[in-house]
């Protein structure tokens, strides 16, 4: 190993320890629980509140004592041709007559949403909807006709399908590109949990002044790789951590569940399956390399950007434009996944800072791989110059304002100085003259 | 030897536009114990860092250990810097085996050293503590051990006396010195004189940003005229005509410089005039005058130009 290898994981190995050895590493380790948590509760009351609210949902069709039957058979067979959530709001079917209430009476009852009432003869109903042109309407005018044709053309047998899904056919182009957000998304989700500590780590160096010693033993940018690197290993841990725990919840899920259920639930999930361009394993190992290689890029600009604040107060404030920025690529690489192959796209994956998340879109949509090695290559790049610019940029700028270590003290030293100079000279200039 | 660890020739720092070292040249020989001596703000630390490299001098250039790049022989240095700083939660042998491994020393090799170092300066009992739970002189002697745990060729301390109570300078003094014996050369700077009389082999003086003086402690000694304290037996005002015109009667005794030369003759008129001699000391005066002599001379200077001084009064 070389020396600056060796410095490099010297540090990386003490701000490793120093995060991870805290009880504080333990609340951010188990900070996405809280997340979970929060996400289920919330998902929890918003389906009951869904639930409760379609219970109230119908839809009403006011008929002749002799069409209900026929309508009630027709409900029941054009719903079974529905699946899920296509399928209409409760059919609830009042007899008309004279005494039979107003349509529009029917449909502004209290105690249930309705959607559309459906009145007067078959042939021409009067449907009266509560958002034009619903698909409630559209299917209280497809039971009428259903009803009429039935009568028209006598019993008809029924028809008993066969369904086959469509398993070795390749994924869909939409599902690829799906995928392809949902890397984007991954990855964006974990660098801006992760990357955005890295603004604050120069400052504990500075703060209790460890910095000179560091600056007079190792090569500065050791010391700024070596910091990138202890985060990226803390974040390594967490997302080992968890992947850990997903892993082993899913096994332990998979133990309780009954072998046949599995062996029912395996089919269809089979069928179901999506798979992007480049093939799995590769897919994800490639997305964990974009996820390094974004966690080193953005670490190092905030690093950078970090080690030029003075205080507590300026790291907090810069967290804002961090965060833009990293939504911003975000956007970008999001807007470049959902159209691949287009200009933007093509920036997006150039751009070396959008590029990971765009070409780990790119490897769920596009199966070459060459192009990946280039990409990581590309980006290391930048992130050797990244660290190279924070570090010129440091030493400038913090490292020689002498004692003070803040480079505008000087400068406003040298204004009094210049001011009392001139006022000096004055003076000698005003003693000068009685002699 | 001749060879040198230390050669900084012409370092100058500008903070805009006030000079803050202005071409210091420093000469260290091999295996020496070295003294950067100055007022405070007169420019030693940033010469010293401009020398090992942590700063780069606007003009003027360092060579360290026979010729070498600071940054390429750092391995084979040790810096305590003027502003103490370590880890607060790490331990005392963690911290002290993180700086060894910092200059490149193995950590299980670095704790071993921290261990049998801290045992032999009296600190046996907070191996194993945390930093943030010593004392302020405690852990500068933890950081001072850790500049040195590696062994290196060359160590550079940036007032190491500071902060310290007696017993531990005094240690620090033997821990200097047997470093030296080891075949280090020792740089440090320090405005507390009466260390560098004790322990330095030659001392370099800056003030206002220049360097003033560059030689042993007796050299900078011998810039004065040597100090006579004279005691006669009986108490007779007319002893006064033996004695030049500026010596100064405090009690009984008389006070008064003379030049080498005249130190035979003196001696002379002394025992015939029969006044007799109850007390005599005739010494060169302390590094601690010879250090005052030279600032003020430099400062009279500086007095003469009423422009540069205002300047020079607002930095400091």
């Amino acid at each position: 190993m070389t020396p600056f290898l060796k410095n490099m994981f010297v540090i990386a190995r003490r701000d490793f320890l120093a995060i991870v050895a805290t009880p504080t590493f333990l609340l951010f380790l188990l900070a996405p629980l809280f997340m979970v948590g929060m996400g289920a509760v919330g998902g929890l009351g918003a389906s009951q509140l869904a639930d409760s609210a379609r219970g109230k949902g119908r839809i009403v069709a006011i008929v002749d004592a002799a069409d209900v039957e026929a309508l009630g058979k027709a409900d029941a067979r054009l719903r079974d041709a529905l699946s899920g959530g296509e399928r209409p709001m409760t059919l609830e079917v009042r007899i008309a007559g004279p005494r039979a209430p107003d349509p529009l009476v029917v449909a502004r009852e209290k105690g249930s949403d309705t959607y559309a009432v459906m009145s007067g003869a078959l042939e021409r109903p009067r449907i009266i909807e509560r958002n034009e042109g619903s698909t409630s309407g559209r299917y209280l005018a497809l039971l009428a006709a259903d009803v009429l044709r039935d009568r028209a053309a006598g019993p008809v047998p029924p028809v008993a399908p066969h369904f086959e899904a469509l398993t070795s056919g390749g994924t869909s182009i939409a599902a690829q590109q799906s995928l392809g957000f949902g890397a984007v998304f991954a990855i964006f989700l974990m660098t801006l949990l992760l990357a955005g500590q890295t603004v604050s780590s120069m400052a504990e160096e500075k703060g209790n002044k460890v910095i000179e010693i560091l600056a007079a033993a190792v090569p500065l940018e050791s010391v700024f790789l070596g910091k990138l690197l202890g985060m990226l290993g803390v974040a390594v841990l967490f997302i080992a951590f968890w992947g850990v725990v997903a892993l082993g919840g899913g096994f332990v899920a998979a133990l309780q569940m009954d072998p046949a259920a599995i062996a029912a639930a395996g089919k269809p999930a089979a069928a179901l399956a999506v798979a992007p361009a480049s093939g799995w394993g590769f897919f994800i190992a490639i997305s964990l390399c974009y996820f390094v290689m974004a966690f080193l890029l953005l670490g190092a600009v905030f690093l950078g950007i970090g080690a030029q604040a003075s205080t507590v107060r300026e790291i907090q404030m810069l967290s804002l434009p961090i965060t833009i920025f990293q939504v911003g690529m975000f956007s970008l690489s999001a807007a470049a996944a959902s159209a691949p192959d287009s200009g933007l796209a093509h920036f997006a994956q150039a751009f070396p800072f959008s590029s990971p998340f765009a070409m780990a879109a790119r490897a769920a949509t596009d199966g070459a791989h060459g192009i990946h090695f280039l990409a990581l290559g590309w980006q290391a790049i930048w992130v050797a110059m990244t660290v190279y610019l924070s570090v010129r940029l440091f030493r400038a700028g913090v490292l020689s304002g002498g004692s003070g270590w803040k480079f505008w003290r000087r400068n406003r030293l040298a204004v009094t100085a210049i001011a009392a100079a001139s006022t000096g000279a004055k003076a000698a200039a005003e003693t000068g003259t009685p002699h | 030897m001749t060879e040198l660890a230390v050669e900084a020739t012409g370092l100058t720092k500008y903070f805009d536009s006030f000079t803050a070292v202005d071409h210091v040249n420093l000469k260290v020989p091999t295996g020496c114990i070295y003294g950067v001596l100055g007022p405070n703000g007169a420019g030693k630390t940033t010469s010293l860092r401009m020398t090992l490299g942590i700063i780069d001098p606007d003009e003027g250039i360092s060579r360290l250990l026979g010729g070498h790049k600071p940054q390429s022989v750092r391995h084979r240095i040790g810096y305590l810097p003027e502003e103490r700083g370590l880890y607060p939660g790490m331990k005392a042998r963690e911290a002290i085996a993180f700086m060894g491994a910092l200059r490149g020393l193995d950590w299980r090799e670095g704790r071993r050293r921290a261990g049998i170092f801290m045992t032999e300066l009296g600190l046996e009992r907070v191996i194993d503590e945390k930093i943030r739970k010593m004392s302020k002189g405690m852990a500068q002697m933890v950081q001072l051990i850790g500049s040195i745990v590696h062994a290196p060729d060359l160590i550079v301390l940036d007032e190491p006396f500071s902060g310290l109570d007696p017993v531990n300078q005094e240690r620090l003094e033997m821990l200097v010195r047997r470093e030296r014996d080891r075949g280090a050369t020792i740089l440090f700077s320090t405005h507390v004189m009466a260390h560098a009389e004790r322990l330095c082999d030659r001392i370099v003086i800056i003030a206002r940003s220049q360097h003033r003086f560059e030689g042993t402690v007796d050299e900078a000694r011998a810039l004065l005229p040597m100090q006579v304290r004279y005691t006669p037996r009986d108490n007779d005002d007319a002893v006064a005509r033996l004695l030049p015109e500026d010596a100064e009667r405090k009690g009984e005794a008389w006070h008064f410089a003379i030049e080498e030369a005249d130190v035979e003759p003196l001696l002379g008129r002394i025992t015939a005039s029969g006044h007799g001699v109850a007390g005599l000391s005739i010494a060169r005066p302390a590094l601690h005058d010879a250090f005052v002599h030279i600032v003020r001379q430099v400062d009279a200077s500086f007095a003469a130009m009423p422009e540069g001084d205002a300047v020079e009064e607002v930095v400091a």
